[in-house]
């Protein structure tokens, strides 16, 4: 079984990835896909458990996960990595991206309205990114966990220095603070939504078709902003002559968060709302899903019992969107 | 009961309605942490007490200040902050 993504270990070490990042720059795309092959199929027969997990989420979607479906699905996520290296380094043979659904976040933007953009593990932040690079002087902020491929991060980030700035990992009070300022100068927030770790408060919801549990904090950070949310993906698509580009989506979820009681309900709105949104594009393209854990994992699954029986669980009541678990812990 | 300061108790008034706390503002202890062990509240709490703060009182706390860890760590050392940095009062 695989581990939780939480206690996954980075497989990879900075040394292989910095001769496979200069062996990427000095042979070009093309040539590179074509390693891309070799290297996939070493970390594919060594996955043991993410296969398993992968194979978990093709059941969920009612697809056969036969051995030519999940090694596509490595494949894609190995495009998916050695694309980043021309995305940062904005080379002229980076795949190409295209945006659809800007719009409406560009509408927010133009009066100086800053907006939350909520994703998942599904397809390639860094296409994302590029994409909003290309709008000159606009302001970016993506959360995400940084202990998690810090290595592949870290030899990556070398090629471009300033785009480490539009991540910021939590903890710490200053970190969201930069955020909360992202928003008010009118900026773009990206936060993963989909990851939970095990001492995390959730909220439940049908994810293809079986109970899920996903994270609350993300949902609760876009609310504590007031700004709009939107939902946000860069797929990893090829044409019909085969040549691979980024399909960057982009949906409107909720306007900004109201005061007061009406909270509630508008937090049980998004979650509804991007779950929905996740699925709906899983359905369309699966193999951009690059959580190779298994989502529906022993303790999800025991947290859903739990609450099924309405024992407490840790790290709060799973289904809680209001605040009355801060009291019960105080008083635990 | 807790032992606080009137301006205290008026800010444990402020925590308990922003963050929509089922608990009375008079029972937090100003010394107690705020976060994680003690009231067991998270940075995005954190966030939208800096909102509340600034809100009521004007004071805008700021993200590169480097005793953010000091400021949000009790009841007592935030109030003390907003105390001297507020204008008007």
């Amino acid at each position: 079984m695989a581990a939780h993504w939480f206690d996954q270990k980075e497989r990879g070490s900075a040394l292989l990835l910095r001769v496979m990042r200069a062996v990427a720059l000095a042979a070009g795309h093309r040539a590179a896909s074509l390693l891309l092959w070799p290297i996939t199929l070493y970390y594919y027969v060594t996955a043991g458990g993410g296969r398993v997990a992968l194979a978990h989420f093709y059941q969920a979607l009612g697809q056969p996960a036969t051995t030519r479906v999940l090694f596509r699905h490595y494949l894609t996520f190995a495009h998916t990595i050695l694309d980043r290296v021309y995305l940062l380094a904005r080379r002229a043979d980076a795949p190409s991206l295209h945006v659809r659904g800007f719009e409406a976040v560009q509408e927010c933007l133009d009066r100086g309205q800053g907006c939350v953009l909520l994703g998942a593990h599904l397809g390639s932040f860094e296409a994302a990114r590029a994409a909003g690079l290309r709008h000159e002087g606009l302001k970016m902020q993506i959360i995400m966990e940084e202990r998690v491929s810090r290595n592949l991060n870290r030899v990556l980030g070398a090629l471009d220095p300033g785009a480490g700035d539009t991540t910021v990992g939590l903890g710490g009070p200053s970190a969201l603070l930069r955020v909360r300022d992202t928003i008010a100068e009118g900026g773009l927030v990206g936060i993963m939504g989909d990851r939970i770790t095990p001492t995390e408060t959730g909220y439940v919801a049908d994810f293809l078709g079986r109970s899920s549990l996903f994270p609350l904090a993300p949902l609760r950070l876009a609310a504590s902003l007031r700004a709009p949310v939107f939902f946000f993906a860069a797929l990893y698509r090829r044409s019909i002559a085969g040549l691979p580009y980024y399909e960057v989506v982009f949906e409107p979820l909720a306007v900004a968060a109201p005061e007061g009681p009406a909270r509630r309900a508008w937090l049980q709105d998004l979650g509804a709302r991007y779950v929905g949104c996740l699925q709906r594009y899983c359905r369309m393209a699966p193999n951009n899903w690059f959580n190779f854990y298994d989502f529906w994992s022993t303790h999800t699954l025991g947290c859903l019992r739990a609450r099924a029986s309405g024992k407490p669980v840790r790290g709060g009541d799973t289904g809680a969107v209001d605040r009355a678990d801060v009291a019960e812990r105080r008083r635990a | 009961m807790a032992g606080q300061t009137e301006f205290e108790r008026e800010l444990a008034g402020l925590l308990v309605t922003s963050l929509n706390l089922s608990l009375d503002p008079g029972a937090i202890v100003p010394d107690a942490p705020l976060f994680r062990e003690g009231l067991g509240l998270d940075s995005i709490d954190m966030l939208e007490i800096a909102l509340a703060v600034s809100r009521q009182y004007g004071v805008e706390l700021r993200a590169d200040d480097p005793d953010n860890q000091t400021i949000f760590s009790s009841l007592r050392s935030l109030a003390a902050v907003i105390a001297a940095r507020r204008t008007g009062a």
